[in-house]
């Protein structure tokens, strides 16, 4: 039986390279077909922000990653709707579809999941 | 009932999580459980570097995470992209990229994170040491 | 099927706790090892907030974490772990949450 991960990603886009590797091992898990969702948490909330401008800090676009997900069929993105209304971020358009979570909704997503790995 | 555990570091030799990270495991194998992958990745890769100095009145975590792995044979994987740009090299890559020095020691291979899925997919639990 | 979380940064410092006490389901259980047992300070804030979780989960400490730290321990039902134990306890539960 396959057995599937649940990824948390908790790390800012630009504070160094936890979010790009997290993502790297989505990438994988995809490039696998193996089944892995992602959950961003916070920090990790400010990878989906749209409007971003990491060329001032000679940093690669993260969001060319987030949107090869689909691609890779990882489709099932989640976000945390604390750590949106933490930040000021509600009312905030994502640069990419994530399916807005509340706590009691994230307590029983994690429970669908073979593993947890939260990076 | 002897369980199958997947291990991940995350952090350099010098992190108190690494130092747990290797009494855990080697808690797992004294209980009678088998270890079927340890994987390195992010700070992790660091581990594996032969070129660590420690003095002579700490602990050494690098060199006895290369003892343990030795001893009990242990499938030792470091992320291969993630050691590249921490400067941690076996000879492939040292002469694929023109780089001087060859410092992954013996007991770890470079391979990429498909290893750590693979690892999952075979295991029953799954552990991770990082952060502090 | 249940989760044991296992924190390691300073409650203070890093947001885990926060976020771990948010996401924890009734009937899981929370390992604190490193900075994150100093959670267990009588009086701390954090302290106050694993007494005041409103669902029911079962708590642990890595005992040497918190020999080296000195702590008073606050009023909790904590049960201290060496190493044997911890890897029991990994066993017991379905999946394994490490928080970094």
């Amino acid at each position: 039986m396959i057995k599937s991960v649940l990824l948390i990603s908790r790390q800012a886009p630009w504070a160094g390279l936890g979010a790009a590797e997290a993502l790297d091992i989505a990438l994988a898990a995809g490039a696998f077909d193996l089944p892995l969702s992602i959950l961003f948490m916070d920090d990790g909330v400010l990878q989906l922000l749209d409007k971003q401008q990491p060329q001032t800090l000679e940093q690669k676009d993260l969001s060319a990653n987030l949107q090869a997900l689909p691609l890779f069929g990882i489709e099932q993105l989640y976000v945390a709707q604390h750590c949106l209304a933490q930040r000021g971020l509600d009312h905030r358009t994502l640069a990419v579809a994530a399916e807005v979570l509340d706590d009691s909704q994230i307590q029983q997503l994690i429970r669908q999941y073979d593993y947890v790995m939260t990076l | 009932m002897a369980m199958k555990f997947v291990i991940s570091v995350l952090s350099a030799s010098h992190a108190p999580s690494t130092r747990r990270a290797l009494r855990f495991a080697q808690a797992t194998l004294a209980a009678g459980h088998e270890i079927v992958r340890v994987f390195f990745y992010q700070d992790g890769v660091l581990i594996a570097s032969n070129n660590i100095v420690v003095a002579q009145d700490q602990q050494d975590i690098a060199k006895q995470w290369q003892t343990f792995i030795a001893e009990h044979k242990l499938d030792a994987v470091v992320c291969i992209a993630a050691a590249l740009r921490r400067g941690v090299l076996d000879q492939a890559e040292a002469q694929r990229y023109q780089r001087d020095a060859v410092n992954l020691a013996g007991v770890y291979q470079l391979s990429g994170l498909g290893q750590l899925h693979d690892g999952l997919q075979q295991a029953d639990r799954f552990i991770s040491f990082g952060g502090e | 099927m249940t989760t044991l979380h296992i924190l390691n940064a300073s409650p203070v410092h890093a947001s885990q706790l926060n976020s771990c006490l948010r996401v924890l389901s009734v009937e899981d259980a929370v390992v604190l090892c490193g900075e994150a047992v100093q959670a267990l300070r009588i009086g701390s804030e954090a302290a106050k907030q694993l007494q005041a979780c409103d669902r029911a989960y079962r708590l642990y400490a890595l005992e040497e974490d918190v020999c080296a730290r000195a702590i008073d321990l606050a009023d909790l039902p904590v049960t201290l772990l060496d190493y044997p134990a911890f890897v029991a306890l990994c066993v017991e539960y379905a999946r394994v949450n490490s928080w970094t």
